[in-house]
């Protein structure tokens, strides 16, 4: 409780104010009365909070699934392109080593390079069909 | 186990740690909510949506501020928004400046608990809104000023200056109403 308001003038907007005029009695008797007043909660009250709130809880996971869903598609991309370009790298070394530059050009490689290409991207492709397909008889049986 | 502790155990995933801090401070925050919107219907709502709110947003709850502060900050405005209410600024209030009368010994009264709680509910159903919140937090919940200006947003010297001419409104509504009930105790 802030008592350094006994015995002090506070000057606001013009307005001057005598505190020392209030005794530390009347302070307890207001005190006293105000803790009287109290209103209480009912009964019922925090059985409704929680019950909205166990509500709240139960939608929560789901934005939290949406975000690590998300997350999953950049990681799985990544993972997938990332092998398939690995791969690529590997493949070109190898043919620049064994057979020469000019191999390179040839469209047997680049056939080939082509073909790893939609191998990979079948891949990711089924990937991402897979989980919507399982999340759209989800939501049909829901 | 600290207030910080429980939150953290909320934010953990525990809802119904939160359950503590409903059962701890929902008579305040209720007492709050009918100063403001004066009925209990409504002040219900707002607690309840109140403490939803402080739910969604434990996330960013500061531990420097106590916890009950808040709280108290979110049913204040909530009320204030879902009521519209003016709190600060009753012309009532320069009315009552004017009329303050010398009481020293007129508040020494014995009286039935039950009796006095009626009156002051009655003195306080009959204050300018704002000042019988400020008396409210100031008394009840014996919160300091700094506490009072961060639930209300004024400014201390605000709070105190507020708070000053609130006490000399209880008190002369205080006599006025003992005045009343001596009258209407003779006439009968």
């Amino acid at each position: 409780m802030d008592k350094t308001l006994q015995g002090r003038t506070i000057i606001h907007g013009g307005v001057m104010i005598e505190e020392k005029k209030y005794t530390q009695k009347e302070e307890d008797f207001i005190r006293d009365m105000m803790q009287t007043a109290k209103t209480k909660a009912p009964e019922n009250l925090k059985y409704r909070i929680m019950q909205q709130i166990e509500t709240e809880k139960t939608l929560i996971p789901i934005k939290v699934n949406s975000r690590k869903e998300s997350g999953n598609i950049l990681k799985e991309f990544g993972s997938i392109f990332g092998t398939m370009y690995a791969v690529l790298a590997v493949m070109i070394a190898a043919t620049y080593f064994l057979f020469g530059q000019a191999y390179l050009l040839s469209p047997q490689f680049l056939g080939t390079a082509l073909l790893v290409a939609s191998v990979f991207s079948l891949l990711w492709l089924i990937s991402r069909l897979d989980p919507h397909l399982r999340k759209k008889k989800e939501a049909q049986k829901g | 186990m600290n207030e910080n502790q429980r939150v953290q155990q909320v934010l953990s995933g525990n809802t119904s740690a939160f359950a503590y801090f409903v059962e701890t401070y929902q008579d305040m925050a209720i007492t709050i909510a009918h100063r403001i919107c004066g009925n209990m219907q409504d002040a219900e709502d707002v607690v309840q949506e109140s403490y939803v709110k402080a739910y969604r947003n434990l996330h960013s709850f500061r531990s420097e501020s106590k916890f009950s502060t808040w709280l108290y900050r979110i049913v204040y405005n909530t009320a204030v928004t879902q009521t519209k209410t003016q709190m600060w600024g009753d012309s009532r209030e320069a009315q009552m400046d004017g009329a303050l009368l010398p009481v020293e010994n007129s508040l020494q009264i014995g009286m039935e608990e039950t009796e006095r709680r009626e009156m002051v509910t009655d003195i306080i159903q009959r204050m300018p809104k704002g000042d019988a919140l400020l008396l409210t937090l100031y008394y009840m919940e014996e919160n300091p000023v700094k506490e009072i200006a961060k639930i209300t947003g004024l400014n201390d010297s605000n709070v105190k200056v507020k708070l000053f001419r609130a006490r000399k409104i209880f008190k002369e509504l205080w006599i006025k109403h003992y005045r009343e009930e001596l009258l209407f105790m003779e006439e009968s």
